[in-house]
């Protein structure tokens, strides 16, 4: 009974129900591309945004968008969680020979690998866009390497979250209102929509002890030609990857709970 | 897939010894849940109370008792999805453990499929989860859909499907991975008589081919048609166990249920000693006897009760009536009314 082909099993039928549910699939992609291009061009038509990217806000804007992908991704992979407990597939799964743990990893891995994917998507519109400029200061495909790194990290670390959250609230609704009230506030000040650098010290603290700015801050060192970043690649890395292995382990020994 | 390979240590399919389990505050089903634990059980928290129980390998085994007497609790603690407080479980010869849930299918009282899935799917899932791949999987998901009736409907959507329809799926998904030992949670529930029929046939099928059955029910007939050892559940403890004939021994042929709230004790004394008069159990309010002609007891009992009955139920005698006389109270919890 192989832990890793139920995982896998686990995987491509969450895959599959996002294929097949076209509004999940499209609207996660959508809405950051919509911001880019009307909040980009109506900042950088409407105000004077001099201190961002010579005035380019849409370009700016790309990391940030990437980010809020992953974000919006891993709150809909959640649903999955809640539709299995309502349903009750989630006591079928339970009860097979496999670990809860073993369950919830295959859960989670397929919220990772549709996030991760959707936020390429993203990426990969933004960068065919002419209007937007995207400088790729170590090559294209390294580049692109160390941006994919950078959303896995982010959808590991979300998903993680999302799955802390989901154990303990009964409710979709519940667990929706939480991930608004606590994550999207968080995108705000992550470096998405405007840069660190000029902040007042207050924000400052905030962005640091930030999460996503750390996210938001390796996307951009990846598709600009900034230089190191506003907090440097090795620091991104160490607080990205530390934290999405703690949540991603918190996620998993919280344990689904079953109604039977 | 082992789900053949191991045959059992032992020539019991479940052994269960001094079991106890207690939901403590934050596991207690919430209050007005429809699996409604009986008042006593949601006092304490006592759903097991040092139940002992032996199932025979290849047995068809009913658990009857009313809602809340343990008997999910102890289907819950057979594949491990709970631990005891106290007590010894073996399955299949060994402890519960992840590793023996590939041998046991498991259906569950209340419907439990995604409806955003096929039928094909649903099973391609399960088997996976069970160990099953590629071409074996296949053969196996087209056979078991071919088998309920529903090889028509392999690539439709589960929403699409009728109870009946989703109830025979979960029995195909039960079946998929040919399970030793099958768990069935009130499995009869909301189905009507003709589907019912259908689902104890394919399970006396897997029976044959060698499946323990372990049936846990509150319905009387069911247990009574389809089982061939019956084990009576009352507050989480064994109140006896036997063939249903063997449990039903005692019993006259018409069974009489009389709300009777101040029945005199030494009136209930003189109605035992009546000619052609059984078992008497008074649990108040409730008189239950069985008696060999209802037609001639009753017009007696009024004349002797003058007006103290409130209510009376004849029926037939059957396995609830055994169950009253042995464990003093009703399997349906509504006494006359029931």
């Amino acid at each position: 009974m192989s832990a890793l082909a139920a995982c896998g099993a686990l995987l491509q039928r969450d895959v599959r129900a996002v294929l097949r549910s076209r509004s999940q699939l499209y609207s996660t992609i959508l809405l950051p591309l919509m911001l880019l291009a009307i909040l980009g061009t109506g900042v950088s038509q409407g105000l004077d945004p001099t201190l961002v990217r010579d005035g380019d806000y849409a370009t700016f804007l790309v990391p940030g968008m990437i980010a809020m992908a992953v974000l919006f991704s891993s709150t809909f992979s959640s649903a999955s969680y809640y539709r299995d407990r309502d349903s009750g597939l989630m006591r079928v799964m339970l009860a097979s020979p496999h670990s809860p743990r073993v369950i919830l990893l295959g859960k989670a891995l397929a919220g990772v690998s549709i996030g991760g994917l959707q936020a390429l998507a993203v990426l990969a519109v933004a960068a065919a866009i002419p209007a937007i400029d995207l400088e790729w200061q170590y090559g294209v495909i390294p580049g692109i390497a160390l941006a994919a790194i950078g959303i896995a990290l982010l959808a590991l670390l979300l998903n993680g979250f999302a799955q802390v959250v989901a154990s303990r609230i009964r409710t979709m609704q519940g667990f929706h209102l939480v991930m608004n009230l606590v994550l999207f506030p968080l995108l705000f000040f992550s470096g998405a929509f405007f840069p660190l650098e000029d902040l007042p010290a207050w924000l400052k603290v905030l962005a640091t002890a930030n999460p996503l700015s750390y996210g938001v801050d390796l996307l951009r060192i990846a598709v600009y030609d900034d230089g190191p970043g506003y907090f440097g690649l090795p620091l991104d890395f160490a607080v990205l990857t530390g934290l999405a292995a703690a949540l991603f382990a918190w996620g998993l020994q919280r344990h689904p709970g079953y109604h039977w | 897939m082992t789900a053949t390979a191991a045959p059992p240590a032992t020539d019991l399919a479940a052994q269960v010894q001094g079991l106890s389990f207690a939901y403590d505050a934050r596991t207690a089903p919430s209050a007005g849940s429809p699996s409604g634990a009986s008042e006593s059980a949601k006092r304490t928290g006592q759903a097991l109370d040092g139940l002992t129980l032996d199932v025979p390998t290849g047995a068809v085994f009913g658990l009857l008792g009313p809602n809340g007497s343990g008997k999910s609790t102890l289907l819950s603690l057979l594949v491990g999805l709970r631990q005891p407080s106290a007590g010894e479980v073996r399955v299949l010869g060994q402890p519960p453990s992840a590793a023996i849930r590939a041998r046991i299918g498991l259906l569950f009282q209340e419907t439990s499929l995604d409806p955003l899935m096929t039928l094909r799917e649903t099973l391609w899932l399960h088997g996976r989860l069970y160990g099953l791949a590629g071409h074996t999987l296949r053969t196996t998901i087209a056979q078991r859909l071919e088998s309920v009736g529903l090889a028509d409907r392999a690539d439709s959507l589960v929403s699409t499907l009728s109870g009946g329809m989703k109830r025979r799926l979960e029995l195909a998904r039960v079946l998929l991975p040919s399970p030793q030992l099958i768990l069935l949670d009130e499995p009869t529930t909301g189905l009507d008589p003709d589907a019912e029929a259908a689902l104890w046939a394919r399970l006396h099928d897997a029976n044959q081919s060698g499946a323990t059955i372990i049936l846990a029910t509150n319905k009387v007939h069911e247990a009574d048609k389809h089982c061939r050892q019956v084990a009576f559940i009352h507050r989480g403890r064994l109140a006896a166990q036997g063939t249903p004939a063997q449990l039903k021994a005692g019993l006259k042929r018409d069974a009489v249920w009389v709300e009777w709230p101040d029945l005199p004790p030494t009136l209930a004394d003189e109605i035992a000693a009546w000619e052609g008069v059984g078992k008497l159990t008074w649990a108040h309010p409730t008189l239950h006897v069985t008696v060999d002609a209802a037609s001639a007891f009753v017009p007696r009992l009024f004349q002797a009760a003058e007006d103290g009955i409130r209510a009376i139920r004849i029926r037939e005698s059957t396995l609830e009536d055994a169950y009253f006389d042995i464990v003093g109270a009703s399997l349906s919890d509504q006494g006359v009314e029931g």
